[in-house]
Formats: structure tokens, C-alpha cells, sequence
């Protein structure tokens, strides 16, 4: 008989992306039933989901309840969807009710950030288990159409090519495939940039670092910008899985900065904790409002003009050439400056690109799989996006001068001189920035 | 039509960007879209004998004017090239083109890059709808009046309601039936957004009435874009088609073309065709100019049509002015699904500019774009099965500059 999904339950519906991905299956026109803690934390969730389509065409086919209805509501679930908190045990303990409930043929999906798949689903049911994986939405997920699927070993084949239809298709997702390794593709290449960041900003500087690992640099938000938004108890939540369980040329990169251990104790999470800030924060209303950063070294924040010091002329050469759509002379010149400001941007821009693309064989298939993940799902510049920008010949002789990892895909598109970006719908143009 | 007019190909930038968000001039939105259509079509910038650029008003929304001269700057080999700029409001594309292919026909010139191009988010929406203002009579119909281009393609319908008698909920098909083409365009600006018919006939916070009878759903949008074509003479084409190892009937060809303008403001118009079959007696014309010159008798000699729906209102018009109904009868045509994508006569297979998107002065150039794409089963994910002739309609103002081509292979 052929699979269908007609009834979706999203448990942890209250949350960003619990609501987020419920508004993801219920625009697609699937009953979806959305559950929380209490029947009013679900109607918020379904009120969000309205709120994020600009619809309450929407709510046609959503319904709410608390987890009192758990069975009842999974007994009747084609898929169950799981948005719970980012918690093993907590999770492991949602999944034992639902493996009690639901329908032999039903699949469970878990949107985890990069909690291991088999490890979430160990002990559960053998059909359980083969109905399991990941599928990791980026928030907020009906604007952000990457997203990573992930099978565990255990994972049925037809199970896995069914999700993937389903997201690619009705669910209009641009999905990408990735091994059930920490933190999966996009996060474990993206935060590897970012706590990057993060360490170098100790030396040099949080408004300095930020401003120059801009969106010059292929990225619409900066990089300890996006920390704060993200949040720096969930940096660090990622960073350290990444720490601990991954053992790669990059491992160093993924120690959190003990001047951010030290702030998060003391309640320094970014963006959401409005009144300690994070690496910004923004003190006073209307015309006193003035912006702070961080000094990492002290601790304390001090007004961002005075913090800030000029950023080197390349970099406006830069910025002047991309404002004009000339990205290869943004390219050219970030490889030709010289100087330590220059090696320290290069060292950070084109780490990603040879950190992404070097993950090609563990954790993805393909180049293009990383590209899409992070030009998709981060919004940043595909590492090949930059690889074809700067060309493979110059990009080896770069890399082995900074005295990073040539990935293979590289030497190989070198040797056979073809482009590494994959993606005829979409224009590069678009990740360069010049803000 | 004298000398035939190829179109090579062409390249439209992703209609979802930002470019202000970007931080990019508008000459960046010229380069990418000419990049695009040379890479496309593998024409060597020392082939390109003339430019001509379609652009509304990027003196207000960009500060910039003479952007003919802006293709000059993208290659080298242009250094030299005669360029120009058009203005028609939404049509400047089309009259972009019509210049184009004149200079073709005329003899002067084997092959023409053709840019329409406009930045529309560097102002805020209020600010935006007064400059679209400019494509009205100003003083008359728009100065002081907060979106005044909704309220006259409202009053378009509230004519057809006057005169046969309208049904919002056809309107509201005909945004659902536009947004869902675009979700198979990829560089459809609405692709990921959530639109269907229920949202579109709900009047809602989300879904307010903001001119008249016109809702949110039933507007195009507010887009930045560009698109670049190349257009080129027989004896081009040729050696082109040659050189690419394909017979040259295999080309896209603009096989005739209507043009026309009437009275600008809205009331003069309606005025004027009081007694008229045809609500719009101008548009009916350059489509049947395009028609007798493309030497078809109607618009079932077509496979599809790519029209101008800035409004839902504008598009219900089309459809009888093509002649798919008789006057006032268009809601048969959405009725019996004759303008769906796997329809008789689909309309807007792209999403046309509700879907799409609607950079003004780009918009003409889109469509012939796409018209070609068609009719050489090269539109992806929106090819209509086995096209072989499209028309476009491009409007300037309300309902005041009318442009058709018909475009087949």
C-alpha cells in the first residue's frame, strides 16, 4: 500500500520551531495536530504558526491539545514530529509514550540540532527505531527552506526515500542528506566559523572581528551577531557536543572561549537576555540609545565607536566592488592583501570553505550538499560559491599558505578545471554582500 | 512584420532578492542580469552591436538616472556600444524591446542586448506607492492619495461590476491560481510564501482591503529585478544557430507585436469606452495588431499567455480582451480552469507578477523571456507541454500603454 501522510503531530508545537515546522506541514494542507504542555501553550503555538504565514487560512487544518492526548492524538499520526526540549533524556522519555501508541507504520521525526539520531531512538521498538530520523528545519522554518535529513543505521531505506519525497516535494524543502555525526552538516561547519570568531574576538576584539568577517565575506548577518541572535546557551550546547564527540582538523576551533563560559554563568545569553547583552547590547530608548560591545578581555561593554577601529583598506576595496557586482574583484582583492589583517580574515573565510567542502565523504555526499545547507539554511556564501569565485588553482596555493586542509574536491575541480557550484536556479550573486 | 526578430535567449536575476539589503547599486542588478544572459547564451560581448535598457523610475528609487550607459560598464568590449534608455512606466521593458527589434527590423543593427531592470525596496512601501503614483496622471489621480495604483485597478473592477457584473471570489482564483504557478518558478519571489484560495478570498489583518475593492492577495508585488535578453536579426541568428549545431526554427522568433496608448487617467478611459464592447478598447487592440501581424485569428492559435496581472483585476480584463470569452464573460474562463497551468489556455505559467513578482521596468522583458522559454521547452518546472506560441501583455499605467508580442518557434 502506498505511504501517505495525512495526519502529522507536532509535539513541543509551543516552541519557535516546534510551531515553526507545524506551520510547515499545515501549509502544505495536512491535518496537523499541534501539542504542548497545556491546550493554551499549543493555541499560542498555532497562533504563532498564523502569525509566521500571515494566515488564518492556515488554521483550517490545524487542531491543539496537551500532551494528556498524546496517545489518542499519535494512534491516529502518519508522522509524529518531535520539537521538544534539546534534551536526551527528555526526549528519550517522549519517544517511550510515543513507541506505546503509534501505528506500526508510522514515522517518527525528531528536529534535534544535532543530538545523535540513534542514540535518541536506542531501546525504542524495532519498528520504532526503523521509522525513525532526523529532520532538522532552520528557524524560522517557513521562511528557510534548507534542511537536513538524517537516518540513523537503523533507518528503513523506503522509510528515509519517503521523507524525502515528501520535503522536497509538497513541503517545498531544499534537503540535504547527512550521516548521523554531532551537530550533523550545517551547524558543525557554521559554528565551527563562528566560535572561531569567537576565540579570535578575544585577541582582537568583538566589534573589530565582527566587522571584519562581515557580509563582505559572504554572510547576511555577521558572525558574533548571529551568536547573539542564535543564543549563547545554544552555541554552547553545540559547540560543545562538537568538542567532545568530534575529533577532526578543526577540533580546536570548537573549545568555547572561557570568557563566554564565564558570562553565560553569569546570565549573558545575547539577544534574549535584553539587559546583560551578549557580545552587543543596546542600553538606553530613543535618542540615548547607545550600542555596546563586549570587551572580552575585562568583560565589561563600552560604547561600540570606541571600541571600533578602521578596518583595512581591502576591505573597502571590497565592499566597493561588490556593491557594483563585481565579486571576483571582491575575491581578488581579499587573496592579494597582504598584511596580518588580511591572513587573519583568510584564515577564518577560507577555513570555511575548506572545512566545509573537506567534510565531503563523512558527513555529506557531496559538494553541493554542504553548499546547499549553508546557502540555504546559514544564508551564508557556499564554500564553492567562493572556491569558483577565487579559483581552485589560487585557493590550493592560499590554502596551503595558511596551512589548512586542501579539501579533494578542490584539488580535483583544479586539476580538471570545472566550476564546484552546483546550482544552475541560483544566483551567486546574492551571497555577496556589501553592508 | 518585415525582417524576422530571433530571440537568442536571456537571463533573469532571482526575483526573491533584496537587493538594497545586499547593499547593492543598481548597476549591480545591470551586470548580474548581462552576465547572466551572455554565460546563457554563449554570445561574446564583441557581438553585441546596441543596448537598450527598460527602467521606470530609478532616478526616484535609486537616485540614478542615464542607465543606458550602465551596460557599458559591464564588459570591456562594450566600451563604444550605442545604448539607451526607455520609459512607459510597467511597459518601459516592452518598449525596450520594441526598440530593439525596430533597429533589428530596420536593418541597423544584427543583434541587440535588451535590460529591464528596477530596484523598487530601497523606499518603504508608502513611499514606494507614491512614485508608482508618477504612472498615473500624477496631480490628478494619485498626489496625496496613500496607493493609488490599488484603488484605480479597483475601479477597473468596480466597471466590470457596472457593466456585467463581478464576482470577487474569480479574482481571488486568479491570485491562488498565480501563486501557485510561481511555486514551480525558481526565481519566483513568492515560491516559498504561503498563498492559496482560502487566504485569498479571507479579509482579514492579514489579508486587509487597501484600495477598493483590491486585497493584499490580489496585488503584484514590490520587486527588485533585472532580466536580460538577446535579440538578433535572421542573418545572426543563422550563423548563431549554426555555430550552436541547431536548425534555426528552433529559436524563439517575435512573430508580431501590438502597441498602443490611451488616455492616461482612468476616468478617460472608462469615458471613452462607454459604448464600447471592450473595457479597455486600446489593449484589445495591440492584441489584435499583434495578432493580425503574427497572422493568427485568435487566441487559440496560442499555448499560452504571459499577461500583465499587476492587479487580479488587470488579468480578469486580459482574459476576455485576449478573447478567451466574449466581454465580461472572463469568470467562464476561470470557471472551467481554461487558464489553469494544465489548462486549454494557461495564463501566467511563471505566476505572472502576483506570483513572480513585478519589477516594474523588468517585468516586459520577463515576460518575453519566459514566452521564449516556452515555446523552445526550455521553462523547467512551468513548461507548458508542447508550447509552441505565446503572447505577452505588458501594461504601463492603468490600462495606458499596451504592448503584445507574440512569440513562437
Amino acid at each position: 500500500m502506498a505511504r501517505k501522510i495525512e495526519n502529522v503531530v507536532v509535539l513541543g508545537a509551543n516552541g519557535a520551531m516546534g510551531s515553526g515546522s507545524g506551520a510547515v506541514f499545515a501549509a502544505a494542507g495536512i491535518r496537523t495536530v499541534f501539542l504542548a504542555r497545556t491546550r493554551d501553550k499549543a493555541e499560542a503555538g498555532r497562533a504563532r504558526a498564523e502569525q509566521m504565514v500571515k494566515s488564518t487560512a492556515i488554521s483550517r487544518f490545524i487542531e491543539v491539545g496537551s500532551y494528556d492526548q498524546m496517545e489518542q492524538a499519535v494512534a491516529g499520526a502518519d508522522l509524529v514530529f518531535e520539537a521538544v526540549a534539546e534534551d536526551l533524556a527528555v526526549k528519550r522519555e517522549v519517544f517511550a509514550r510515543v513507541d506505546a501508541a503509534r501505528k506500526p507504520d508510522a514515522i517518527v521525526a525528531t528536529v534535534s540540532s544535532g543530538l545523535s539520531i540513534a542514540a535518541m531512538c536506542g531501546g525504542q521498538s524495532e519498528s520504532f527505531q526503523k521509522h525513525f530520523l532526523g529532520i532538522h528545519f532552520f528557524n524560522p522554518p517557513n521562511v528557510i527552506v534548507g534542511c537536513e535529513l538524517i537516518a540513523h543505521a537503523g533507518t528503513d531505506a523506503a522509510v528515509l526515500a519517503f521523507v524525502r519525497e515528501l520535503l522536497a516535494g509538497p513541503l517545498g524543502r531544499e534537503v540535504v542528506e547527512t550521516t548521523d555525526t554531532p551537530a550533523f552538516a550545517g551547524n558543525r561547519v557554521g559554528f565551527k566559523v563562528l566560535n572561531e570568531v569567537a576565540q579570535l574576538a578575544e585577541e582582537h576584539g568583538v566589534a573589530f572581528m565582527d566587522a571584519l568577517i562581515g557580509p563582505h565575506t559572504g554572510r547576511a548577518m555577521s558572525p558574533l551577531a548571529t551568536v547573539d541572535f542564535v543564543g549563547w546557551d545554544v552555541h554552547q550546547a553545540i559547540v560543545d557536543n562538537l568538542y567532545a564527540n568530534t575529533s577532526d582538523e578543526a577540533h580546536a576551533a570548537f573549545a568555547l572561549p572561557a570568557y563566554m563560559q564565564k558570562l553565560i554563568t553569569a546570565g549573558h545569553l545575547g539577544n534574549k537576555t535584553k539587559t546583560k547583552g551578549g557580545f552587543f547590547r543596546t542600553d538606553g530608548k530613543g535618542k540615548e540609545t547607545v550600542k555596546l560591545a563586549l570587551d572580552a578581555r575585562t568583560g565589561d561593554y563600552r560604547p561600540l565607536a570606541e571600541l571600533s577601529r578602521p578596518l583595512p583598506v581591502f576591505v573597502d576595496q571590497m565592499k566597493a566592488a561588490i556593491r557594483v557586482g563585481r565579486y571576483r574583484v571582491a575575491m581578488d582583492a581579499m587573496c592579494d592583501a597582504a598584511g596580518a589583517e588580511a591572513d587573519l580574515l583568510r584564515q577564518v573565510v577560507l577555513g570555511y570553505v575548506s572545512y566545509g567542502l573537506a567534510r565531503v565523504g563523512s558527513v555529506v555526499a557531496r559538494p553541493r550538499d554542504v553548499d546547499r545547507i549553508m546557502g540555504f539554511g546559514f544564508n551564508w556564501a557556499p564554500p564553492s560559491v567562493l572556491a569558483d569565485a577565487i579559483g581552485a588553482r589560487r585557493l590550493i596555493g592560499l590554502l596551503d599558505r595558511a596551512a589548512l586542509l586542501v579539501p579533494r574536491v578542490v584539488i580535483e575541480a583544479a586539476e580538471k578545471n570545472l566550476q564546484l557550484f552546483d546550482e544552475p536556479e541560483v544566483d551567486r550573486g546574492r551571497y555577496f554582500v556589501a553592508a | 512584420m518585415t525582417a524576422p526578430v530571433y530571440i537568442l535567449g536571456g537571463f533573469q536575476t532571482d526575483f526573491a532578492r533584496n537587493w538594497t539589503k545586499e547593499g547593492k547599486h543598481i548597476a549591480a542588478m545591470i551586470r548580474e542580469s548581462v552576465e547572466g544572459a551572455l554565460a546563457i547564451t554563449d554570445v561574446a560581448p564583441r557581438e553585441i552591436d546596441v543596448g537598450h535598457v527598460g527602467n521606470f523610475a530609478a532616478e526616484l528609487y535609486a537616485m540614478q538616472g542615464h542607465l543606458g550607459a550602465f551596460l557599458v560598464d559591464v564588459d570591456p568590449a562594450f566600451s563604444g556600444l550605442p545604448t539607451g534608455r526607455h520609459e512607459a512606466a510597467c511597459a518601459s521593458g516592452s518598449i525596450a524591446l520594441l526598440a530593439a527589434s525596430a533597429e533589428i527590423e530596420a536593418g541597423r543593427y544584427d543583434c541587440a542586448l535588451v535590460v529591464g531592470v528596477e530596484q523598487m525596496k530601497t523606499v518603504s512601501p508608502a513611499i514606494g506607492g507614491d512614485y508608482l503614483g508618477t504612472a498615473a496622471w500624477y496631480e490628478l489621480e494619485a498626489k496625496g492619495v496613500e496607493f493609488p495604483f490599488p484603488k484605480l485597478f479597483g475601479k477597473l473592477g468596480d466597471e466590470y461590476d457596472r457593466r456585467f457584473g463581478l464576482d470577487d471570489r474569480h479574482l481571488a482564483r486568479i491570485s491562488a491560481v498565480n501563486y501557485a504557478n510561481a511555486k514551480n518558478n525558481p526565481r519566483a519571489q513568492t515560491r516559498t510564501w504561503y498563498m492559496n484560495e482560502a487566504h485569498a478570498c479571507e479579509t482579514s489583518s492579514y489579508n486587509p482591503l487597501i484600495g477598493g475593492r483590491i486585497k493584499v492577495s490580489d496585488c503584484s508585488q514590490v520587486t527588485d529585478g533585472a532580466v536580460a535578453v538577446i535579440v538578433a536579426s535572421a542573418r545572426f541568428a543563422e550563423a548563431y544557430a549554426a555555430r550552436r549545431g541547431r536548425p534555426l526554427d528552433t529559436l524563439a522568433r517575435i512573430q508580431g507585436w501590438g502597441h498602443r496608448t490611451a488616455p492616461l487617467t482612468f476616468d478617460a478611459k472608462v469615458a471613452e469606452s462607454k459604448d464600447q464592447p471592450y473595457v479597455l478598447p486600446h489593449t484589445r487592440r495591440a492584441i489584435t495588431d499583434a495578432y493580425a501581424r503574427a497572422g493568427i485569428a485568435d487566441c487559440w492559435a496560442l499555448d499560452g499567455i504571459e499577461t500583465h496581472d499587476c492587479f487580479t483585476t488587470s488579468e480578469y480584463m486580459a482574459i476576455d480582451h485576449f478573447g478567451l470569452t466574449a466581454p465580461g464573460q472572463s469568470w467562464k474562463a476561470i470557471e472551467d480552469g481554461v487558464i489553469d497551468a494544465g489548462g486549454k489556455l494557461p495564463i501566467n505559467p511563471s505566476g505572472g507578477l502576483i506570483g513572480a513578482g513585478h519589477p516594474v521596468g523588468a517585468t516586459g522583458v520577463r515576460q518575453l523571456l519566459d514566452a521564449s522559454l516556452q515555446v523552445t521547452d526550455q521553462a523547467g518546472g512551468y513548461q507548458v507541454k508542447n508550447a509552441r506560441r505565446f503572447a505577452t501583455l505588458n501594461i504601463g499605467g492603468s490600462g495606458t500603454t499596451s504592448v503584445v508580442f507574440v512569440v513562437g518557434a
